[in-house]
């Protein structure tokens, strides 16, 4: 046992745990965060892959980052920039393309060539993105009530939930509530004619899921999308300077400036408990470090089954944590690059290539790309979004050349065959020939290539099957069904013992609500 | 025709004639028309060969609602649960029996899987418990939280506490099953292909989504509202005939002194000042009434009966933009005899027989749906009606009624459903039956096919969708028809919507009429 004495242990040192360290070290808690690589950021890390290129290796945009942690944490002070992604551009295969620039006008007009009516229908379905995204904030900030439970908090919480809801008037309510339960290509084409619009914007809807933009439930990923903060734009994403691991270490730095303590290349083994309760944590190297409190930033199925015993928890928990799906679905394909790709549909430089590129020219593509995907295989022409982050942030290549971020999906962890070398290859292959169809000379300019697979994401971040959201989000696993039923207050059975991940409330993306609120919850339970 | 009627009620189906005696009863005067020829809307059997009788829609015999039939002084028509509610064709010569009575289901799962012969008694009792919840919330009007009045939050928090009352993690298990895929929530529990795949189909009919889709665990505790123990399919038949429940509503309805006018279709809903005055029939008379009651579907209703100019363009949107999407198909088959041979026991066809083993079968025959295709390997679910109810067809003859999916009533190439499609689909559905039961094709004397296209022209149902629109969870409960209207009255005075397009949906018989009809007196019937 080390000499210095902790109030609170944090197991795994991503965004979430990073940003609960940060909460309880600013109320005075002596904390210690735990992070079994040799640096923080979990998901969302830099590094340099090949000499010179420098890559968001994972997670590559922020949008959600709550802004009363921005806030409250003070992050710009340690580093937090995040440059707008100013556009998107569908290319079509036509040879045209769809785009939407960070200029409003510009994008009516852009939209405009391909149908008035939905230029005329954006306007509306922007505001009531607004609305939409205002009606859900609250709930996002808050710890979800239990509704099997008759204590006075949870009670008060149901009625506050429900009070929230009927606030909204009927209009949004029931908009909400169909948000919540259609595909996102039904919600969109009861809006807009034009297909690569449609597709464009569904796409958000399946990121990080195993659905389809017509499997129902997607539509609620779309709008978990919507709510970046710079409200109004068409797709309001953001780069971090550096890479998003400088979120990482500007969350680390606010953290280490508010009195916590970090050590990487320190990996927890297990947490220890005796008697029903937290003494602390054995690491690998078998050195064991005591605080009365533990508090996990990894998924559900490592906070439950692989940091404690779980027979040291009811079994309907652990049914619950076996039922919670995970369930992989993308890949990332990281190039570098001797030079700019040629766009056929935008041919030269241009404001273009500083923005994203989607790969969505029809909801039927992208149906298709999820089909094979259902019968165990990856897309042969799958979902890709693609940035340029070097455009952006040139510190992040050598002079003149640049590094390309793909998003691929899908890639089922659960491939038929396995992961094999070649089917990685295969999978490197098949994204790049795709987007070469748009921009032939990318594959000339390929200098090195980086693919990983859901099963290379697991290996590497430790994320369940490579879940980037640490468990889907679909309905059935949101609010207080995340990860399980009655468990979904940031607590466990065991005393002492605590989750902050994204399998939590709420969950997904470079957010840090998961670990605010759970943050809050644990100094509320030892206030009272 | 020029009889004054307090209130006309459109169509004479289960719905129809229930809104009809339930008016009756408070002493109106009302009139329900019907288009064809005679009541019983999707229930209706014809005579599709000579001698054979079967429901073109293959519907079962739904679900009476106790509430209804308490309120209405109906006795409940006598049921019989088959013994073999559900049988799935493995391979000819070999089935797997899911037995009503859940030791024998295990005992025939056990040869499969002895975890899910383990696992099954206790899922068939909590999906029957969690449907039983699903049959409190379908005997009242759907609970709104966003416009429930102050005045009946009392009732929404009885459907709380009613959902508390399952216990913790039951209630738990229900909030995360409805919005599920089925094969999540099967994949979950059991091991077992075929027994998968036979509970999944359940779960997607008349849907145009397969097995994976977000909302089939709700469709699959749907059409499980008072079912059996045990049964993991249908309510089990009327001992007397397949026409048992219309004919009761309809007997009711005259003792009620309701008029009831078959072959006299409805044109128009004459609208002045935005109030009914009564409708125009297609004969060109018109028969005036204060208040219209129509169990026609949403669509058909608010797009083909009303002159757009009495509606709220964001109304006809929201009409517009409901998902009907019609995506299955019936076989009616005239047996010479049942086959001998094949291993299918006739106490198999009693019940449900499915012909798709694998639920990757059944994803895959969604998947043509998805992009407006006809599946190549249908789904298909066969039944011999004639074994519960010998007078459907001549002595010692047979009918089976074959369910297909997914024939969608959208078709991606434009050329709709054809003379040409529909034989080519009839033959496919007719060469998978043989397969699973050879013998099958020698004894057929005569079929009759249906497509959507078909229930479309036959009962005026929009896309040929059986459900008055697709039961997903944004068209259920209060979001059914349309958000805002889910109470059965409409922004024109005298207007009331009561067919399964409303709360509670197909399959529930008579439950949207009855409610509606509740509502109508509820309002008052002054000038």
């Amino acid at each position: 046992m080390t000499a210095r004495r902790y109030d609170v242990i944090v197991v795994g040192g991503g965004h979430n745990g990073l940003v609960a360290a940060a909460y309880l070290a600013r109320a005075g808690r002596r904390v210690l965060v735990l992070e079994r690589r040799s640096m923080v950021g979990g998901a969302a890390v830099t590094e340099e892959i090949f000499p010179g290129f420098k890559f968001s290796v994972f997670s590559y945009v922020v949008s959600l980052l709550r802004p009363e942690i921005i806030r409250e944490l003070d992050l710009p002070r340690h580093g937090l920039q995040i440059l707008p992604l100013e556009s998107t551009v569908t290319p079509l295969d036509n040879g045209d393309y769809l785009a939407s620039w960070a200029d409003p006008d510009e994008t009516r007009r852009e939209l405009c060539r391909h149908s008035p009516r939905d230029a005329e229908a954006m306007a509306v379905f922007g505001r009531l993105m607004q609305h939409m995204a205002m009606a859900v904030k609250p709930i996002l900030g808050m710890v979800p009530p239990d509704p099997g439970s008759l204590a006075p908090s949870d009670l008060a919480g149901l009625l506050r939930f429900g009070r929230h809801m009927r606030g909204l008037g009927p209009d949004r309510f029931h908009a909400l509530f169909k948000l919540m339960t259609m595909s996102s290509a039904d919600y969109l084409d009861e809006w807009f004619e034009c297909g690569p619009l449609k597709a464009t914007k569904s796409a958000s809807g399946i990121i990080g899921t195993f659905l389809g933009p017509r499997s129902p439930g997607t539509a609620y990923v779309l709008l978990h999308h919507y709510m970046g903060e710079i409200d109004g734009a068409f797709r309001a994403w953001g780069f971090q300077k550096g890479g998003t691991g400088a979120i990482s270490d500007a969350i680390a730095g606010a953290a280490r400036a508010l009195g916590a303590e970090i050590r990487t290349d320190a990996a927890v083994e297990r947490v220890l408990v005796r008697s029903g309760r937290v003494t602390g944590v054995a690491l690998v190297s078998g050195e064991e470090v005591a605080a009365p409190v533990v508090i996990s930033g990894l998924d559900p199925r490592l906070t439950f089954t692989q940091l404690v015993d779980p027979d040291e928890l009811p079994a309907d928990l652990v049914e619950g944590v076996r039922r919670f799906k995970f369930r992989g679905s993308s890949a990332k394909v990281n190039l570098a690059l001797a030079g700019l790709p040629e766009f056929t549909c935008l041919p030269g430089p241009g404001p273009h290539l500083r923005g994203a590129f989607s790969i969505s020219p029809s909801v039927e593509y992208l149906e298709r790309a999820y089909d094979d995907a259902k019968y165990g295989d990856f897309s042969r022409q799958p979902y890709m979004d693609i940035v340029i982050p070097s455009m952006i942030d040139p510190g992040m290549a050598p002079p003149g050349r640049h590094v390309m971020s793909i998003f691929v999906q899908y890639a089922p962890y659960a491939r038929t065959g396995g992961w094999t070398d070649a089917a990685r290859d295969a999978l490197g292959d098949a994204a790049v020939q795709t987007l070469a169809r748009y921009a032939p000379n990318l594959p000339s300019l390929v200098l090195h290539r980086q693919v990983l697979t859901p099963l290379d994401i697991e290996r590497i971040t430790g994320l369940s099957e490579g879940n980037i959201f640490q468990g889907e989000l679909a309905l059935h696993q949101l609010f207080f069904l995340r990860p399980v039923p009655a468990w979904a207050k940031y607590r466990t059975p065991i005393e002492g013992y605590w989750q902050c991940g994204a399998g939590t409330h709420p969950g997904g993306g470079i957010m840090g609500a998961s670990g605010r609120l759970a943050a809050y919850e644990l100094l509320g339970s030892s206030a009272r | 025709m020029n009889d004054r009627h307090d209130v006309i009620v459109i169509g004479a189906g289960a719905n129809g004639l229930a809104a009809a005696a339930t008016l009756g009863r408070a002493g109106l005067a009302v009139i329900v028309l019907e288009q064809s020829g005679a009541v019983g809307g999707l229930q209706r059997t014809v005579e599709f060969a000579p001698g054979f009788h079967a429901t073109p829609t293959a519907a079962d015999d739904g679900w009476l609602p106790p509430a209804m039939a308490r309120d209405l002084g109906l006795g409940v028509p006598v049921r019989t649960i088959p013994d073999i509610p559900l049988t799935v064709a493995l391979a000819p010569g070999d089935v797997l029996p899911l037995a009503r009575e859940s030791r024998a289901a295990a005992e025939a799962i056990r040869r499969h899987s002895a975890r899910d012969a383990a696992t099954w008694p206790a899922f068939t009792a909590q999906l029957h418990k969690l449907a039983g919840f699903l049959a409190v919330l379908y005997q009242r009007p759907a609970p709104d939280i966003a416009t429930t009045g102050l005045r009946d939050l009392a009732s929404l928090l009885r459907v709380a506490l009613g959902l508390r009352a399952l216990g913790r993690a039951d209630m738990a298990e229900f909030l995360r099953i409805v919005p599920m895929s089925v094969r999540e929530l099967l994949d979950d529990r059991f091991e077992c292909e075929a027994l998968k795949a036979a509970v999944a189909a359940g779960a997607v009919r008349d849907l145009r989504q397969g097995p994976r889709s977000g909302g089939t665990g709700f469709v699959l505790l749907h059409y499980l509202v008072g079912a059996a123990p045990g049964s993991v399919r249908d309510r089990g038949y009327c001992r007397d005939g397949p026409e048992t429940c219309v004919a009761a509503l309809d007997a009711l309805a005259r003792r009620n002194g309701v008029t009831i006018r078959t072959d006299t279709a409805v044109s128009r809903i004459l609208v002045r000042d935005d109030a009914v005055t009564g409708v125009a029939l297609a004969s060109g008379a018109e028969v005036s009434a204060p208040r219209v009651l129509s169990t026609a579907d949403p669509a058909a209703t608010f797009l083909g009966l009303v002159d757009p100019v009495w509606l709220d363009p964001e109304l006809l949107h929201a009409v517009r933009n409901i998902k009907f999407r019609g995506a299955a198909a019936v076989v009616l088959y005239a047996l010479d005899s049942l086959p001998q041979r094949g291993g299918l026991p006739a106490a198999s066809l009693a019940g449900v027989v499915t012909l798709t083993p694998q639920l990757d079968a059944l994803e895959r025959a969604a998947d043509a749906a998805k992009y407006g295709n006809v599946s190549e390997h249908p789904h298909v679910e066969i039944s011999a009606p004639s074994i519960r109810w010998p007078a459907v067809a001549p002595p010692g003859k047979h009918v089976v009624v074959a369910r297909v999916q997914y024939a969608p009533h959208c078709l991606k190439d434009g050329n709709g459903w054809d003379g040409a499609r529909r034989e080519a689909l009839a033959d496919r559905v007719s060469h998978l039956i043989d397969t699973a039961v050879p013998g099958f094709l020698d004894r057929v004397l005569h079929r009759a096919m249906f497509t959507p296209a078909d229930f479309e022209a036959r009962y005026g149902v929009t896309e040929g969708a059986l459900t008055h629109g697709e039961l997903t969870l944004d068209q259920v409960l209060f979001m059914r028809p349309i958000p805002g209207l889910a109470h059965y009255a409409t922004p024109l005075t005298g207007l009331y919507l009561g067919g399964a397009g409303t709360h509670p949906g197909p399959g529930v018989m008579g439950g949207g009429g009855w409610l509606a009809a509740r509502r109508l007196l509820q309002d008052g019937t002054g000038p």
